[in-house]
């Protein structure tokens, strides 16, 4: 029985001309919470049905849950997709019910899941409310009921925190995790940051339908510059004639001392730059180790798409 | 098999089990009920109309008078007739034992004759007592559709034509009143002046005929009656014929009796069920035409709103494409069926309660359960819906709005109702020139060969049309589903030309 969930190998998806998703190859772990990041138009949303089979790639191939093809196991995918709808003369309890007996459960044990359910998540009065009648919050909960009703192995969830007030995506948070706990592998992608940080094994960064970068967010961290946090009373011109010193920035002032932010140069180590401060006579009261946050990681990553774009003359320059 | 049957189930409760659907039912037979009641009551309450006649020759008035109560009489006897069906034992309708000329039978002047020598409705009325139900009320003569007052004496003196003319408009404006004597001052609809001189000649002038309404020409046709009858009785009494031969010859009437030639002898005679079965195919047709529009307005709708709600994508993690569409076939395509189908058990149970089977609807049901048209019409449903419902779908798929989706409406609208006009063609010659060619173009062969249903098509078109048809249906399922697979999922709505590419080949 393999580990992983999800393979994808060299999978490309174009339109016409157009390259949705170029070459790209991960897999995700049984029971890990993956991240799927990457700024709008990335090819998260194409990769992500392609994994579901409601597209084909034009190369490359898919695996999930050990198939081909999502088709065959869709039974065992809970899908929850960017945009959310529900059919609007649809009572709450059975628009889950429908979803869950399309996945294959029984028409008697649909209907009790998602009463269940509804009543877990504070919705039980509705269940008999058509979705038109619920506030969008609510309608947001069922949509979520109906892709966990028939308890899928895998969850697929494109953005499942936009349009969540911070007490809603505390709730899925915790669904998320409670979800994992049970052994279900996660995959989710987020424009929110913080969600990630806090919840993924691992992640994936994608940028023009191209991976940027996968791992852990100490791996990702790793790849960066060493960032250390230090307060002084000393000036600045000390500081930046320190050796493997690349940029030292004052974050701000409290009392008589300021807060620098300094960057290292690749392979000097923390220890190295301590040294070299107390013996240039720098009097510190405060030293700490910053590590980049995943959302510098994922800006400098937009931000190094951004300088592709710019340094890449387009055909008709290049023809010149 | 069972996701498709999910949809399809989820469609047809949407649509069946609502609320709009129930109230269709209702209100369809109670309006058609209300508006038969509505044009009987009409016709019942409509006012007798008065007219003044202004006769400078003084020959006419009388035979103005005499062609209103010939009229009057005829329309009484049909009254007679429907009083007798509604209030006479079936027994005693069917066993032809009410003694002519009362038993209900073909109304004409021969008839009528006999009504009045047989001492008209009085007499009638006594002679059918035994035939009558129990507490059957009384015949009640209908109402005068005309009555003739007489000129205001303002009028009646006046020796110039023009000056009638202009007396008697203030009575056609409705400023001044006709009464008769010892009876409430009424309004006049028309007037009649019959000028001197009035005659078949040539240069004889002609009669006038004045009314404010000039939509209901019901009197003037009367008069014209009346004037033409009279001028051919003096035509005939100049050649020398006495007036008795006149009213005998005026009163003959031919008749015609219709045969079909693809009967036996004994049953070739055209009855109102021979009529009824050529007329069930029309009826069929218009049926399957209303019914097409409106399941693929259906299947319009709820693509756009499933397109529009992104609810499709959730389904597409669930189920395939074909799934989803077959789905929604199966599922609209059983709501097409199933108001039909209400509608001729309905009529088969409200006429096997009725009292009598010589209604019309119990012969009609009688006919469309005894003849293959039924089956005749589930099949054609069934391609003309593969058809139609495709185009419908793929146009639903790439709308996200009704407004998108209007720009491919216009020229769908305008191909699903071109045979419309047609239709009356085929339905008058079902074998001509025209209904061939509706036959031979595939997506009017279900609406062709259903209206001809009833008038024995060469076989060997109905196969070859329908084998075209069937070929069609089966390149538009293929098409369209093609449209529809791919277009489905596409955030935005296709171009026009995009839609061909999609059309010709399934991108991977």
């Amino acid at each position: 029985m393999s580990d992983i969930s999800v393979s994808l190998k060299n999978v490309t998806k174009q339109y016409g001309a157009f390259t949705a998703v170029d070459d790209l190859s991960f897999d995700v772990a049984k029971g890990e919470i993956y991240g799927f990041l990457g700024p709008n138009g990335a090819g998260k949303t194409t990769s992500l049905r392609m994994m579901l089979d409601i597209i084909a790639p034009t190369k490359g191939s898919i695996s999930i849950l050990g198939s081909d093809s999502a088709i065959s196991v869709r039974r065992r995918i809970g899908y929850l997709p960017e945009e959310r709808g529900l059919y609007r003369k649809m009572k709450a309890a059975e628009s889950i019910a429908y979803f869950a007996q399309l996945r294959g459960l029984s028409r008697t044990s649909a209907l009790a899941r998602a009463h269940a359910l509804l009543e877990r998540f504070g919705l039980e009065e509705f269940a008999r409310s058509k979705n038109e009648a619920l506030s969008k919050g609510m309608a947001q909960k069922v949509q979520l009921l109906t892709t966990i009703v028939h308890e899928p192995e895998l969850l697929i969830l494109d953005e499942p925190f936009s349009g969540l007030d911070p007490i809603n995506q505390q709730t899925l948070e915790a669904l998320i995790r409670e979800q994992r706990r049970n052994g279900r592998t996660i995959i989710f992608s987020t424009h929110v940051m913080q969600h990630a940080e806090r919840l993924c094994d691992r992640f994936l960064i994608m940028a023009q339908g191209k991976k940027r970068f996968e791992g852990t967010l100490a791996e990702a961290q790793a790849k960066f510059a060493q960032r250390l946090h230090l307060r002084s009373p000393a000036p600045v011109s000390i500081l930046q004639a320190l050796p493997g010193v690349v940029a030292v920035s004052a974050e701000e002032r409290l009392g008589g001392d300021t807060i620098y932010e300094i960057e290292l140069a690749d392979g000097t180590g923390p220890q190295h730059f301590l040294k070299a401060a107390i013996a240039a006579g720098m009097e510190l009261t405060r030293f700490e180790q910053a590590g980049a946050t995943l959302h510098d990681i994922f800006v400098a990553l937009a931000e190094d798409e951004e300088t592709e774009k710019t340094a890449q003359p387009d055909a008709g320059e290049a023809a010149a | 098999m069972k996701q498709i049957f999910l949809i399809a189930w989820r469609e047809y409760k949407q649509y069946v089990f609502s609320r709009g659907f129930f109230l269709f039912l209702v209100m369809f037979p109670l309006g058609l009920v209300a508006v038969s009641a509505a044009i009987g009551l009409a016709e019942r309450n409509k006012p007798t109309r008065a007219f003044i006649v202004y006769d400078q020759t003084g020959e006419y008035t009388d035979d103005i008078d005499r062609e209103i109560e010939r009229r009057y009489f005829l329309s009484a006897i049909s009254a007679w007739d429907m009083y007798l069906a509604v209030n006479a034992k079936p027994e005693a309708l069917a066993k032809d034992v009410i003694p002519p000329p009362f038993a209900p039978n073909a109304v004409n002047e021969a008839r009528a004759q006999a009504f009045r020598e047989a001492g008209g409705f009085d007499a009638a009325q006594q002679a059918v007592k035994p035939f009558l139900k129990p507490g059957a009320l009384g015949f009640v003569m209908p109402r005068a559709s005309f009555e003739r007052l007489p000129a205001p004496p303002r009028i009646a003196g006046l020796a110039n034509l023009q000056e009638a003319e202009e007396n008697i408009r203030p009575y056609l404006l409705e400023e001044r009143l006709v009464a008769r004597d010892g009876e409430k001052p009424r309004k006049i609809f028309a007037a009649i002046l019959i000028p001197e001189g009035f005659g078949a000649g040539e240069d004889a002038p002609a009669a006038q005929y004045w009314s404010r309404n000039i939509t209901d020409n019901a009197l003037e046709s009367v008069v014209t009656a009346a004037l033409s009858s009279a001028l051919r009785r003096d035509a005939i009494t100049g050649l020398g014929l006495p007036q008795e031969a006149l009213d005998g010859i005026a009163a003959l009437q031919a008749s015609v009796d219709s045969y079909r030639p693809d009967k036996t002898a004994e049953d070739a005679q055209l009855s109102l069920e021979d009529r009824i079965e050529t007329a069930l195919p029309a009826a069929l047709t218009y049926m399957l035409l209303v019914i097409i529009f409106g399941a693929g307005n259906l299947l319009l709708t709820n693509t756009i709103e499933e397109r529009s709600n992104k609810i499709v994508e959730i389904l597409l993690s669930s189920v395939t494409a074909n799934q989803l569409m077959m789905g929604k076939l199966v599922g609209i395509g059983a709501v097409g069926l199933t108001m039909p189908a209400i509608f001729l058990f309905g009529g088969l149970g409200a006429s096997l309660v009725s009292a009598s089977d010589e209604n019309f609807m119990g012969i009609a049901l009688t006919s469309l359960v005894s003849s293959p048209l039924l089956l005749i019409y589930l099949f054609y449903f069934l391609c003309a819906y593969a058809i139609f419902a495709m185009i419908f779908l793929a146009i639903g798929a790439v709308s996200n709005s009704l407004q998108d989706a209007q720009s491919y409406m216009g020229p769908v609208m305008l191909i699903v109702f071109l045979p419309l006009p047609f239709m009356v063609m085929v339905f008058q010659n079902p074998n001509g020139l025209v209904a061939s060619i509706l036959t031979w173009i595939p997506i009017y062969t279900p609406y062709a060969l259903m209206m001809r249903a009833a008038a024995d098509p060469p076989i060997w078109e109905v196969i070859g049309a329908t084998a075209l048809m069937l070929a069609f249906a089966i390149f538009m399922m293929r098409i369209m589903g093609r449209i529809f697979r791919q277009a489905i999922l596409q955030a935005s709505p296709p171009k026009a030309r995009d839609i061909w590419r999609l059309a010709r080949h399934e991108t991977s």
